[in-house]
This record gives C-alpha cells, sequence and structure tokens, in this order.
C-alpha cells in the first residue's frame, strides 16, 4: 500500500497530466499509480476526473477553448485506458447503461465524445451509436439494451428537429428512461417542450450536465433502495 | 424604391426608406416547396428546382432576396467529398459528407483539383444562379454562398483532428486553410460570373465559443481576408457564436458587410463598430420564427431594428417549417418599424 505523500504525489501527477493535455505523463502516472498499489478507481476519480473538472473551469473562465479541451480528453483516455481493466467492481455510485449518439443529418460529434467519455469514467456500459444515426435506431437499442440513459447529440439547427421524435418514441414505450439532448442549438425551453431529462449547450455544459445526471439517477435508485 | 434596389443600394452606403429583411444563407420554405411540388431531398440537384425553391420565399412572403444553395456542401463535394442527400428522409435533412478527404495527418497536403469549377454541383450552382436571375433578379437582388477556409477544412476532416492540429501544429493547418482559400476564391468566381450580386462567406466553425480570439487572429483571419479580398462583388462575413470579441477583427477581413447571430449583442457592435458599418442580424431563426408566436416574431424584428442593425436578417439557414405566419409577421413588422430612425 502506498504511503499517502506517494499517493498524494501520484493523484497531482494525473490530474496535471489533464489539464496540461501531457498523454506521456498521464500514461506514466496511471503505470506509477498501479505500481504502488493505489486504487485504480481513486486514481481515476481524485487523479483524472479531477483534473478535468478543472478544465471545465479553465473552459469557462474563457482560458481554455475547444481544442485544449480535446487534447484533455485524449490525456485523459491514456490514463484511463491503463487503470481501466484495474477497476475492483466496487460501487461507483451508480451502475447503468445509456445509448449516445449523434441524430440523423449531423455528423459532429464532438459534444458526444465528451459526454461520452464521462460515463466511461463513470464506469457506465456506454453504447456508442456514432453519429448521423437514424431516429429508430436509438429507439431500437434503448429497448435492446434497456439503458435507462439516452443521450442525443445535435450540433446544428438544421439536424436537431428530430429530437422530439426520438423523445416520444422512446418514453412511450419506456416512460422511466431518461433522455438528455445537447447541442449548440439547444436550449432549456426546447428540452422542457420537447420532454427531455436534461439538456446541454457546449461541451462543458455537456460534461456537468453529465455529472448532475449520473448523480440524479442515483438519487433515484437510492429512493427506491429505501421504499423497499 | 423596390427589394433590390434597397438592398443594392444599402451595400453601397447610400440612403434607403427603411432596413431590408433577407439573408445570405439558405431560406427555403417547406410551403415553398409543397407549392411547387418539390422534395426537399431533390432541390439540391436539379437547378430550376433549387431556383423555383429559392424564389418562392420572396414569391410568397416577400422575402427580399433570392439565395442558392440550400446546403453546404458544395465546395467539399467539388474537391472530392461525397455526400449524403438522405433521398429517402421522411423529413427534412440537409446533405452531409459521407467520406471525407482527409483521414489523417499525412494527407493534409491537399492539391485543389485544376477543373475545380467543373466538379461536383459548382456547374448546377451557376445554373441555379442563372435561373434565379432571370425570373426574380429584376425585382431582388440575388445571393450565393460559400464556406470560410476553416469551416470547409472542418468537412473535408475530422472537425477532430482539425481542432486539435489548429493548436499542435499551427502551421500545417495555416498552409491546409489557405489552400482552402484558394479552392473557395475558384468557387466564388463562378457565383460571381453566373451574376449574384453578393456572397456570404459563412466561416461558422470558427467561432469564439470553439477557438480564442488569438487563434482566431492568427490563424482563422488571414485566409479569410485572402478570400474576401477577391470578391469583387459584395460580400458579408458570417460567424456564429457569441463574436463580439471578434467583430473589430470580422471587419477587418474586409467584407462590404458582417452578419452575426442571435449570441452577439448587437447594440455593443453597433458602438464598437460606428454608425457607418454594416451590420446584418440577428434573430434567431428557429426559437423565434420558427417556434415561436407571431408576437415573439413581431418584438424580436423591432428589438432587431433598435439594436441597430442595417438589415434584419437570421442568424443561420431559416428552418424550412417556418409557420407562414410567422414570415409573414416578419416582414409586415419590418415595413412597419424598419423605416424609423
Amino acid at each position: 500500500m502506498a504511503d499517502e505523500a506517494r499517493k498524494k504525489e501520484i493523484l497531482e501527477k494525473l490530474k496535471n497530466a489533464v489539464i496540461q493535455y501531457d498523454e506521456d505523463a498521464c500514461k506514466e502516472g496511471a503505470q506509477e499509480a498501479l505500481d504502488a498499489g493505489l486504487d485504480a478507481n481513486e486514481a481515476i476519480f481524485d487523479g483524472l476526473v479531477a483534473g478535468m473538472e478543472e478544465v471545465g473551469r479553465l473552459f469557462e473562465a474563457q482560458e481554455y477553448f475547444v481544442p485544449e479541451i480535446l487534447m484533455c480528453a485524449d490525456a485523459l483516455y491514456a490514463g484511463l485506458d491503463i487503470l481501466k481493466p484495474h477497476c475492483q467492481q466496487m460501487d461507483l455510485g451508480v451502475k447503468g447503461s445509456v445509448v449516445i449518439g449523434t441524430v440523423e443529418g449531423d455528423v459532429h460529434d464532438i459534444g458526444k465524445n465528451l459526454v461520452k467519455m464521462m460515463f466511461d469514467v463513470a464506469g457506465f456500459t456506454v453504447y456508442d451509436l456514432g453519429r448521423d444515426v437514424p431516429l429508430d435506431q436509438f429507439v431500437d437499442e434503448q429497448l435492446r439494451t434497456d439503458s435507462e440513459l439516452v443521450c442525443l447529440s445535435a450540433m446544428m439547427t438544421t439536424s436537431m428537429i428530430g429530437m422530439p421524435k426520438v423523445i416520444d418514441k422512446i418514453k412511450a414505450k419506456n416512460p422511466n428512461c431518461m433522455i438528455m439532448i445537447g447541442g449548440a442549438p439547444t436550449s432549456k425551453e426546447l428540452a422542457d417542450k420537447w420532454g427531455a431529462d436534461g439538456y446541454a449547450e457546449d461541451a462543458s455544459n455537456a460534461l456537468k450536465e453529465a455529472i448532475k445526471m449520473v448523480s440524479f439517477l442515483k438519487k433515484l435508485r437510492d429512493e427506491k433502495a429505501g421504499k423497499k | 424604391m423596390n427589394s433590390r434596389e434597397r438592398v443594392l443600394k444599402l451595400f453601397k452606403g447610400e440612403e434607403i426608406d427603411r432596413v431590408p429583411c433577407f439573408s445570405g444563407m439558405g431560406n427555403v420554405t417547406e410551403t415553398g416547396i409543397n407549392k411547387l411540388g418539390y422534395k426537399f431531398a431533390g432541390i439540391h440537384l436539379d437547378a430550376k428546382q433549387m431556383a423555383d425553391t429559392a424564389a418562392s420565399t420572396y414569391k410568397m412572403f416577400g422575402f427580399e432576396c433570392g439565395v442558392v444553395p440550400v446546403d453546404l456542401c458544395v465546395e467539399a463535394e467539388a474537391l472530392g467529398c461525397v455526400i449524403n442527400v438522405y433521398p429517402h428522409a421522411e423529413g427534412i435533412l440537409y446533405p452531409t459528407i459521407k467520406e471525407k478527404l482527409i483521414h489523417n495527418e499525412d494527407e493534409m497536403e491537399v492539391k485543389i483539383p485544376a477543373d475545380l469549377a467543373r466538379r461536383g454541383r459548382v456547374p448546377l450552382l451557376k445554373e441555379a444562379i442563372k435561373h434565379l436571375k432571370a425570373d426574380i433578379g429584376n425585382e431582388v437582388a440575388i445571393g450565393s454562398y460559400v464556406l470560410g477556409p476553416f469551416t470547409l477544412a472542418g468537412q473535408i476532416m475530422e472537425l477532430n483532428d482539425l481542432l486539435k492540429l489548429s493548436f499542435k501544429k499551427a502551421d500545417k493547418v495555416a498552409k491546409l486553410l489557405d489552400v482552402m482559400a484558394d479552392a473557395i476564391i475558384l468557387v466564388a468566381k463562378e457565383f460571381e460570373k453566373a451574376g449574384a450580386d453578393y456572397i456570404t462567406v459563412r466561416e461558422m466553425g470558427a467561432t469564439t465559443d470553439v477557438l480564442s480570439p488569438r487563434v482566431f487572429k492568427s490563424l482563422i483571419l488571414p485566409p479569410l481576408k485572402k478570400v474576401i479580398s477577391e470578391i469583387k462583388i459584395n460580400s458579408v462575413l458570417h460567424i456564429c457564436g457569441k463574436t463580439n470579441d471578434i467583430v473589430t477583427s470580422m471587419m477587418e477581413a474586409g467584407p462590404t458587410a458582417i452578419s452575426v447571430e442571435q449570441k452577439n449583442d448587437v447594440a455593443e457592435t453597433r458602438k464598437k463598430l460606428g454608425k457607418d458599418a454594416l451590420i446584418f442580424g440577428n434573430y434567431d431563426p428557429y426559437n423565434v420564427l420558427v417556434s415561436g408566436d407571431e408576437n415573439l416574431v413581431r418584438s424580436t424584428m423591432r428589438k432587431c431594428i433598435d439594436d441597430g442593425v442595417s438589415a434584419v436578417w437570421p442568424g443561420c439557414d431559416i428552418w424550412p417549417t417556418v409557420p407562414p405566419q410567422n414570415m409573414v409577421a416578419m416582414l409586415d413588422e419590418i415595413k412597419k418599424h424598419g423605416g424609423k430612425k
């Protein structure tokens, strides 16, 4: 078991590697974490995710822009790939599965991929349908996988119009499934009007929303468990 | 003063009776398409259908222009990308790029095909502009658009890679953008020759929501300037997103007018750029024009005018399912309110 000082040093290294989009340092840090006997989940959450949270803050402060976020995400994945196989089947708070994709008519997937990353680190099973996905495929995949969450993304006004159709179809078949919409043209008003449970207008908000939805799901489950 | 005179005088900076209501981006309506008996997926591939549909927004509602194309894939297709027009889609889906030209960093040194002006739908677009000109060219100004270099680059390669490389290997991206600028100039020249009165350069991928103002200045602006300096007719530079920090740079690129969307604070932009700058904008073409009611449409038009736009103009393509009564309300409000100083 690693001593506290060493542990702190490694977590700090992982966090900074993400912030400074240094893939190599992130790989090194991840390996050091394993070698020192750190818990892989802890390294992910207190190292990689902590770094990504700071990245979100830097984005909000307009110090970072989308290119930086993408590079930070690459660094995070470089560490995650090493740590993930060593994750204990411990309770990450929530477990679940999510269907995610960019709606038909849209080939932009940057926001979608960032949200996917949050679900990856949170230990979700992610069914990524990719981009330009025919609407019915979301409905089919949700039914097939019984996922509790579906995320629809659109970057262009011209492609988001398909969203309410998918939301209606999924909610008709499975009213408990939560739906998150995201992308530049979406808004809180549209999410409400279309019956979606969450929305995010840009990559950074998408990150925050994803984290929020994950905690909300956890709360729902806890409440359910409490009733039993 | 008819619509054509009004818009052309505006571009020249001459006195006009009221602010015009037009666009340099797509503005076809489902109402128009249905009346003509066409299908959305078909109008991209047929010059006459494209022109007829574009003209219908003027003919049915008095919208003060005729603009083709309708989609954003013309240049990328001419460069060799494969597009998807979703021929079997029930609703309205805009064409997208199915097959990119550049698949990795090593393929970034692209060459422009010598016959670019004859490739893809460039000839079809020229036809469409000529049709449009013959049909309504005496009554309204005829517009066309091209993409900006960065936006085009984001179509022929993965946007994800392009954005990262803009940071990691800016010189490589700068080189690619310069080639994109040359390709765009070739296409714009063809549209000019066909008789367009104005060309909008849509650099929609380079918003400050995505790139820092610093990168905008160092990487995006130089090729943009190059494109605009080669457009001899009226040019409008459109950039999406929160553009307040870059409006001065946008003007510096040298267009006749700039176009900004609803996230721009136009009153502030007007203050910054002075009374003579041509600023077009800036209503939300979906949340106001399509899903808003008549009152919201009217109040938004008044706000655009009061904030000081030179022409009331949408922040993006007008979404085709726009309710006819909202188009009518928009034009009516601008006619009523647009002459007040």
